[in-house]
């Protein structure tokens, strides 16, 4: 209990997520050995000219003439005018996805379908835009097709790994959606208002992360209507923080873009823990290079905001919900993503999830669980038979997901529950969640307070309207 | 109701050597008119794929390969023999507005790999009922005599696979067994060994009803790409020949036969030889056995397949081929069996019909099921009311078969029993159980109903017709 209050619960990192783990990679594995190739998940990052950029396991550079072979396979199958998409063994799919002058590859025995390892070779991608840019990275291929990216990207491997093990096993990636540090919307609201206040004329975003759950977001107000910030750019940034700065005391500066708002340019990340266990981050997102000390600044009047109210806290105290919180017998864990319910919600995708259980403790175990709840969205989302549920009983557990124009639920039971009884634990959830509502997501994203007050948003485009609201029973009884 | 491409299957056999030149790999190619620079490149990729998937399993290589506009599928039934079969994917093309030319959009999602697989793996095993292995062809007469022989076959039997109608029931490959009762099958036990007693010459029988099996005495793989043979092709091209054609329209007449688990009538009135001998009475018609080589793992035996019919009993004797069939064999084997089958046949009709009238008249099915039992390949199906090479008339929409498909393909993944419910967008049901080597699979058109209300319909099902089977609650 007490090593987890000072790490913080990060329940889907493994504790020391820049040494030894199961995800990291040893540098100098013997690519020809049989460990190598049983590896989960390979992940290969090559340029046009078959010039190795990364690999999840191994050197890279002792994989060029492998890489060679996939950039052949590339190039042969566009050479009819066709797209190589992807290879399938009994145990491996192969998929591959081309960027602009690089290449990626997944080679997997995770049995995910195509399209999320292809969301997650899409994810890797963007997180090397995040530190170099689109824009870049083109111009840098157009002159030089030999070019050697490694020279960019040095020392940045850790943050592919760290990126490859969060994606394994957090849901965030599979549901697209952002996972809040749960706290009363009275609490938040005051955090919130300590944000908006400390402003400086460059500032553009400001987040407050504790225990790798976002608390607050405060956003400036004309930047808010260029374009939505989206999920995948906060597991990004929150992803490079945590690989390049995890537990370290002191500020750090750093150029970060953020590829789905705009892929060819530089924010400037402001990045600092406000308490002395490092848990508690404060992140601030400027377009100013020159603009750290106006940083500084701003953290410096939220420290002492922080100081006079005792923030720190309801945000040290506060922990991960359980499942037993919710007093439900054979439910052991659950993902809930509410769809329409707040209007702000479309600006910011959400989703909760309670603490593992003590069933799924190891990396392992979580990374099995992970497995099944994947399985599950890639039938109910598939794009030309999507499914409006799905029960699977199986020995080892029950699982459930389900999709209504409110929410998307996964659920896993215990293999002994019946179908009434996951029926009748289920509606008792949804009435759990509906009362907690409030504590459990962000209901508004706060606009700089040197900005307007509305908190309308002219530009997000609509989607179709609202249905009314079906009692929790009427609702049920669609099960 | 978008438009999908007719998909093409393109064979091309290889056998790896590394001596050979490039072009001499390709055993068989189709189709023909193709570039040999092109095959050349296309069998390169495949062998480029294969190398490529062994780095990271060298013994369990690439089984598929997925392009945007096709899939490719791979089968290596003898060592160093390589079948490769690529599918187009279906277009759809969108309309664009301002007069541009419309997107067309690649469906992939429409094929699923484990039917097409199978597929490709039957055309081997059809081949092979017919040729014997790769292997000896090469070993009897060179490079030469197996091109000759890929071609011949090939060329005929890819005409009369309709990828289109492929799905989960190819995956299974299984048999229909026809349900008797105890004393009727002795009857027919009793048939088979006095035939074989009195005709040495026989050395397996299969004893079949209406498109369904009863008997056999071949080993299980070998009935059953028999069975396939004959219920998709020998049948239907003697008893309703307009029916085994790609493009034919169903007779008012016969879609009222069809409609009882669309068991096809072998009675059309026609008795006899289906193979051989057509017309006996002819003297001076010449006539042959088909040939078939069964038990090629073991002690490799080339029969002649000799099919007989009375009503809708029909018969397969199997008789060894180095022994030369007379018409005097015939005769006595027309003689002999002849009578004895009629009598049979009408038996069974008999039985049958009592079953018919005391589980009461079914204008359809009550339930939409489909059960395979992987142990004995036991197959049943309420959906498809007509199933052959070129035509599958099923009474569901193909996307909730492409659903069945998946959760085909989930309970593939582990060995446990397992069960699978889902609800589909149009609000119909469908239900998956697997147990021990059992599956069955329901679709239910119960739009309000909820999972409860499934899970006993379900229940119900099981209880009638599949007692003790499904354990899973």
């Amino acid at each position: 209990m007490e090593r987890s209050k000072i790490r913080g619960s990060s329940e889907f990192l493994s504790e020391d997520p820049l040494t030894e783990s199961a995800g990291v990679s040893d540098r100098n594995e013997d690519v020809t050995s049989e460990s190598w190739r049983s590896h989960r998940k390979h992940v290969f990052v090559l340029s046009e000219a078959g010039k190795p950029i990364y690999s999840r396991y191994g050197n890279e550079e002792a994989l060029s003439s492998t890489m060679g072979v996939m950039m052949a396979l590339v190039s042969f199958v566009q050479a009819s005018g066709n797209t190589i998409q992807s290879i399938f063994t009994d145990d491996h799919t192969v998929v591959f996805l081309q960027k602009g002058p690089l290449v990626l590859v997944s080679v997997s025995t995770s049995r995910q379908n195509e399209q999320q390892l292809r969301g997650e070779l899409l994810h890797v991608y963007h997180q090397i835009v995040s530190m170099l840019t689109q824009g870049s990275i083109n111009r840098i291929f157009e002159h030089r097709k030999n070019y050697d990216l490694r020279r960019l990207l040095f020392g940045s491997e850790k943050v592919l790994d760290s990126l490859l093990e969060a994606m394994d096993s957090d849901p965030s990636y599979m549901l697209s959606a952002i996972q809040c540090f749960p706290l009363q919307p009275s609490s938040r609201e005051v955090l919130d208002q300590i944000l908006q206040k400390a402003v400086a004329p460059t500032l553009v975003f400001s987040f407050l992360i504790a225990n790798n759950r976002l608390v607050s977001i405060v956003q400036e107000k004309t930047v808010l209507e260029d374009g939505r910030l989206k999920p995948s750019d906060l597991h990004l940034l929150f992803n490079l923080i945590r690989a390049s700065s995890a537990f370290q005391a002191g500020e750090i500066w750093m150029p970060i873009c953020l590829p789905l708002f705009n892929y060819n340019c530089y924010f400037y990340a402001y990045v600092a823990y406000l308490d002395p266990e490092c848990t508690v981050c404060l992140v601030l997102l400027s377009t100013d290079r020159e603009a750290f000390y106006a940083m500084a600044d701003c953290k410096r009047k939220i420290e002492e905001a922080f100081v006079t109210l005792n923030a720190l806290e309801c945000l040290t105290n506060s922990q991960e919900y359980k499942v037993e919180d919710v007093v439900i017998t054979n439910l052991r864990h659950f993902l809930y993503k509410p769809s329409n319910v707040f209007d702000h919600h479309r600006l910011l995708p959400q989703f909760t999830c309670p603490e593992m259980p003590v069933a799924y403790r190891t990396q392992e175990e979580r990374i099995c669980l992970m497995d099944e709840y994947r399985n599950l969205y890639n039938r109910i989302h598939r794009i030309t038979r999507p499914l409006k549920l799905i029960y699977h009983s199986a020995e080892g557990e029950t699982l459930l997901a389900w999709v209504t124009s409110k929410f998307e639920m996964y659920a896993c039971f215990s293999s002994l529950v019946t179908k009434k009884s996951a029926i009748s634990e289920l509606t008792k959830l949804l009435r759990w969640i509906r009362k907690e509502e409030s504590r459990l997501f962000i209901c508004h994203i706060q606009k700089h307070s040197s900005t307007n007050q509305s908190g309308k948003n002219s530009s997000t485009d609509r989607e179709r309207s609202n249905q009314p609201n079906a009692s929790e029973t009427g609702l049920l009884s669609l099960l | 109701m978008p438009e999908s491409m007719i998909k093409e299957g393109i064979l091309a056999t290889d056998h790896t050597n590394a001596d050979d030149q490039e072009e001499k790999k390709i055993l068989f190619y189709h189709p023909i008119e193709i570039e040999t620079n092109e095959k050349i490149r296309n069998v390169g990729l495949c062998e480029a794929i294969v190398q490529f998937t062994r780095t990271f399993c060298p013994s369990k290589p690439a089984k598929s390969l997925h392009t945007q506009k096709n899939r490719q599928f791979f089968h290596e039934p003898e060592e160093s023999y390589w079948m490769v079969m690529v599918v187009r994917n279906p277009m759809v093309e969108k309309p664009n507005k301002d007069g541009k030319p419309p997107t067309v959009e690649y469906q992939e999602e429409e094929i699923i790999d484990s039917v097409y697989g199978s597929v490709l793996q039957q055309c081997y095993s059809m081949y092979k009922l017919f040729n014997g292995t790769f292997n000896r062809a090469f070993e009897a007469g060179g490079v030469e005599l197996l091109i000759q022989k890929l071609e011949k076959f090939f060329y005929r039997y890819l005409q009369t696979l309709h990828l289109q109608s492929c799905d989960l029931l190819d995956v299974f490959g299984g048999i229909s067994f026809f349900p008797l009762d105890k004393m009727t099958y002795l009857k027919i036990q009793s048939f088979v060994n006095r035939v074989e007693e009195s005709m040495s010459l026989v050395k397996y029988t299969a004893f079949l009803y209406n498109d369904q099996l009863i008997w056999s005495g071949l080993e299980q793989e070998d009935m059953r790409i028999l069975y396939k043979y004959l219920t998709t092709s020998l049948f239907p091209r003697h008893t309703e020949p307009e029916l085994a054609g790609r493009d034919s329209p169903l007779r008012p007449e016969v879609a009222g036969n069809l409609l009882h688990y669309g068991r096809q009538r072998l009675d059309d009135g026609r008795d006899g030889f289906l193979t051989g001998p057509v017309n006996l009475k002819d003297p001076d018609a010449k006539f042959r056995f088909p040939r078939i080589i069964v038990n090629t793992e073991e002690s490799y035996e080339e029969l002649h397949l000799i099919v007989y019919k009375a009503m809708s009993a029909a018969v397969c004797f199997m008789v060894n081929a180095t022994v030369d069939l007379s018409r005097e064999f015939c005769e006595q084997l027309d003689g002999l069996v002849g009578p004895q089958l009629t009598l049979l046949a009408s038996d069974i009709c008999e039985q049958y019909n009592i079953n018919r009238r005391s589980s009461g008249p079914e204008k359809e099915p009550q339930f939409k099921f489909i059960y395979f039992n992987h142990m004995n390949l036991a197959e049943k199906s309420t959906i498809h009311m007509r199933k052959t090479a070129s035509v599958s008339l099923t009474s569901v929409h193909p996307d909730l078969m492409k659903i069945l498909g998946d959760i085909n393909c989930d309970f593939a993944r582990i060995d446990e029993d397992e069960e699978i419910i889902v609800k589909a967008m149009t609000d119909y049901w469908v239900v998956g159980k697997k147990s021990d080597q059992r599956e069955l699979y329901v679709i239910l058109n119960q739009k309000n109903a909820n999972l409860i209300e499934v899970n006993e319909e379900v229940k119900r099902l099981c209880a009638t017709q599949f007692n003790n089977i499904f354990f899973l609650d």
